[in-house]
């Protein structure tokens, strides 16, 4: 047998880092949409069941559905390359952590780590030549970007009535990110960092209900309203531009100047995240299901003062996407048909705070899961892929695979005594 | 299920995984639209600019030149000595002894040629019983501020001498053997730090010049003291002959320059043994450099009036910190232009364009913290102290020196 969980284990500590885009340097970057890889296979914002009939793991209304404690991981690795061909790049992280305890089929409990935002970038301009007054000079920039904001989450699975469940979850955001931005003059760098630390919270009202059930379907719904509970504040540390003489990154003694300082500004309110979503999840009898959903998310912070390589922010973003999740049966002989099978759609649009400008992203996803054992382990895999492009400018092609791995275990549940 | 299977499968998917997960960062190439970090220049004019002389400073030099050449008269040259013998450390102190006695000392200069030529004229030696801790400083004495009559009467006289010890490889040498009353001056003196200085000029007159190696040259020819001295263990019994050699830790050829040509005026100049200097004043305005910004160069570019070929010829520079006077030519005891020392930059001339980088001083000017005053150009060291440098000055029609400024903004 493979090392199956030597693998996992070496995945889940593999700290790499989301692929780079360009838009990711629009303030803290691109928010995450999905986070469990059951979700991003269906091309879900996590609202609708995705991993279990009836249980989504980044919804905790419907924790109380699971029949299993879970200890669950995703890890993804993200492709994403410029739309004329001529450069990609990939990278790797971790996409959330999560243990939940569903207790006695009407609560749950749940912590999970997971980033929030992707702020990975390192893009660079073209080279520009020039003459000043018989000095030849050539100069190109290059920036760079990474970190991000990590939320810490609690939540709590609450029920309404027989057919209504209510899930609360508070997240704790923070986090660190830096940014390096370099401009290149006749092979000499001059580079500056930003570093800042993060410090905040939000909280989320989830909703799950069954709407409508007869023989052939059922029809549930669901609702989240996140709001900012602290806007996130922080410290930035702005390091002086220095000439990088031995192309160290860092700054050396031999660089010049022969002293950089480094400004110390708290900033607050500068990220403050507001959504509201909802989705129909529709269930035939023969375990297909399909479903939309639509969110509106905002970042309603007040303080431009956020110093991203460019200099405008991610200020809303509206998702819509839909999709079919056809649940595997644990209990099937063959096991084509213990396989859940995801397929989605769907389409982002981020407007930027200052400029106005909209960056678009629509998307396919594809995705299958496998239970496995009898306490429910499963293991799920996803790959999306879809173009991301601002209005009359870049494009980038984007191709996304993770995997999860979700292990259940008896807590809190009725044993069945020995007879 | 066949669970042998299942694992296989899953293990399959992770190691594809995993491979398919190498990190691979490549810079997305854009365009420069909205990003910041900005490259940005601006030419200044020098608008005043004048050269100057001072007295020739020779203290650098790699030779001590005794005669005439080209117009100079190399008066005489001065010498001290350290206070502690090479290898052993031996003080002078140390003579005090009364166990120790000095038998004799010789003070040996190095020709520069390994042969004598046709002329080999005397020399002769002076030193100074009354000259305290301080006789000459190597950087500032010259023949307006030297008073060569506080030197003794002529103790020794010496011509070279060919020393064929090595006979691969011949040196000469002038050695001037001393008598060692002059010990006791050295070493009975209440002062610390006693100068053991001296004086060599020529005894009479030459119309050619004599080189010897100074110690700046660094290659341990420099001048050297070497003392003779026996050891007593008892009253009958002494030691053999010993000797102690104390290397130079200055030495200065005093130097008449020869009068400065039009040429020398007109044009900026800089030259050791002329002792020309320049200043030149860059119209700055006020030019604010952008918070945060950092200058890439800020050249200060002067164009050769010479056509000849230069090689290894540099000039080096500092922010002066007083206001220059530019209306002409000038010639000073003293040099009335003060350097800011953190401001020095030096630059060698190639293709006959000299730029010189500034930014350090540019900087702090563009910030407003140091007033802009001009800036000095003098010869450097390492030059040939004999060749004099000359620059277009502003009445060039396309060869005027100017600063060209390159800075980034972040």
């Amino acid at each position: 047998m493979f090392c199956l969980r030597k693998t996992i284990l070496f995945l889940l500590l593999i700290s790499g880092l989301g692929a780079q885009s360009i838009f990711n340097a629009y303030g803290l970057g691109l928010s995450k949409s999905f986070h469990h890889t059951s979700a991003a296979g269906a091309g879900s914002i996590g609202l609708v069941p995705t991993f279990h009939p009836g249980v989504s793991l980044d919804n905790p209304a419907t924790w109380p559905g699971l029949k299993f404690t879970f200890i669950s991981g995703s890890y993804g690795n993200r492709s994403v390359g410029s739309a004329n061909g001529n450069s990609g790049n990939t990278g790797n992280g971790f996409e959330k952590i999560q243990f939940i305890i569903p207790i006695k089929d009407r609560y749950g409990f749940g912590l999970s780590l997971k980033p929030i935002n992707n702020h990975n970038s390192f893009f660079k301009t073209d080279t520009s030549s020039f003459d000043f007054q018989g000095k030849s000079i050539t100069a190109n920039k290059e920036f760079r970007s990474g970190g991000g904001v990590l939320a810490g989450s609690i939540g709590l699975a609450l029920p309404l009535n027989e057919k209504m469940g209510l899930g609360i979850s508070l997240d704790r955001l923070f986090g660190s990110s830096r940014d390096e931005h370099s401009l290149v003059l006749n092979s000499m760098a001059y580079r500056l960092f930003n570093i800042r630390t993060y410090n905040g919270s939000s909280f989320n009202l989830n909703f799950a209900g069954q709407f409508y059930k007869n023989d052939k379907m059922m029809v549930l719904g669901f609702a989240r309203i996140s709001m900012t509970g602290k806007p996130v504040s922080g410290t930035m540390y702005q390091f002086d531009l220095f000439e990088d003489k031995n192309d160290s990154y860092t700054y050396d003694p031999g660089d010049y100047p022969a002293t950089v300082e480094v400004d110390t500004i708290e900033v607050s309110d500068i990220y403050a995240p507001n959504s509201f979503s909802f989705g129909l999840s529709v269930g035939f009898k023969n375990d297909l299901n399909i479903f939309g959903e639509f969110q509106m998310w905002s970042d309603e912070a007040s303080n431009a003062d956020f110093a991203s390589i460019y200099m405008d922010q991610i200020g809303s973003k509206i998702h819509i996407g839909g999709g079919m999740v056809r649940f595997g049966n644990m209990a099937a002989r063959s096991w084509p048909d213990k396989l859940t099978f995801r397929a989605g759609a769907f389409k982002e649009s981020y407007s930027l705070k200052y400029s106005g400008k909209t960056i678009n992203e629509n998307g396919l996803s594809l995705g299958f899961g496998f239970k496995f054992a009898a306490t429910g382990n499963q293991i799920d895999f996803s790959y999306r892929t879809g173009s991301r492009s601002i209005d009359g400018g870049y494009k980038e092609l984007i191709q996304d695979f993770s995997i999860g791995v979700s292990l259940g275990d008896i807590w809190f549940l009725r044993r069945r005594g020995k007879q | 299920m066949n669970k042998t299977f299942l694992n296989t499968t899953i293990g399959l998917c992770l190691i594809g995984f995993t491979l398919f997960s190498a990190c691979e960062e490549a810079a997305i190439p854009v365009d420069g639209e909205g990003t910041p970090m900005k490259l940005d220049t601006i030419s200044f004019p020098v608008v005043k600019a004048v050269s100057y002389r001072t007295p020739p400073e020779m203290g650098n030099t790699e030779y001590l030149y005794f005669g005439k050449k080209d117009g100079y008269n190399f008066q005489y040259n001065l010498i001290k000595f350290d206070s502690s013998s090479m290898t052993a450390q031996t003080p002078f102190s140390y003579y005090n002894d009364s166990l120790v006695v000095v038998d004799s000392l010789m003070m040996s200069l190095r020709f520069e040629k390994d042969t004598i030529e046709n002329n080999n004229p005397e020399f002769q030696l002076r030193y100074f019983p009354d000259g305290g801790d301080s006789v000459f400083t190597e950087l500032e004495s010259n023949y307006f501020n030297f008073d060569k009559s506080s030197a003794s009467l002529v103790i020794s006289t010496a011509r070279m001498k060919t020393d064929t010890t090595d006979s691969n490889s011949t040196k000469v040498f002038l050695n001037f053997m001393l008598d060692t009353t002059i010990m006791k001056v050295f070493k009975d003196t209440n002062v610390t730090d006693f100068n053991r200085s001296f004086l060599v000029e020529l005894v009479n007159e030459e119309t050619e010049s004599f080189n010897f190696i100074s110690m700046d040259k660094g290659d341990q020819y420099g001048p050297l003291l070497t003392v003779f001295y026996r050891q007593f263990l008892s009253d009958t019994v002494v030691l053999d002959t010993v000797q102690r050699l104390y290397n130079s830790v200055g030495d200065l050829s005093i130097v008449v320059p020869p009068e400065v040509s039009d040429e020398d005026t007109s044009f900026l100049s800089v030259g050791m043994a002329m002792g020309l200097k320049s200043i030149v004043l860059v119209d700055m305005g006020d030019w604010v450099l952008p918070p945060k910004s950092v200058v890439s160069s800020a050249e200060l570019i002067f164009s050769r009036a010479q056509s000849d070929t230069l090689e290894n010829y540099s000039v080096i520079s500092y922010l002066i910190i007083n206001e220059g006077v530019y209306q002409s030519f000038s010639s000073f005891v003293e040099d009335p232009y003060k350097e800011e020392l953190n401001f020095y930059t030096a630059s060698s001339v190639i293709g006959n364009v000299l730029k010189i980088n500034h930014r350090k001083a540019a900087t702090e000017i563009g910030r407003g913290k140091i007033t802009n005053y001009g800036f000095k150009l003098q010869t450097s060291i390492s030059n040939d102290p004999f060749t004099t440098v000359l620059f277009h000055n502003l009445n060039s029609s396309d060869s005027y020196p100017v600063m060209r400024v390159i800075y980034v903004l972040p």
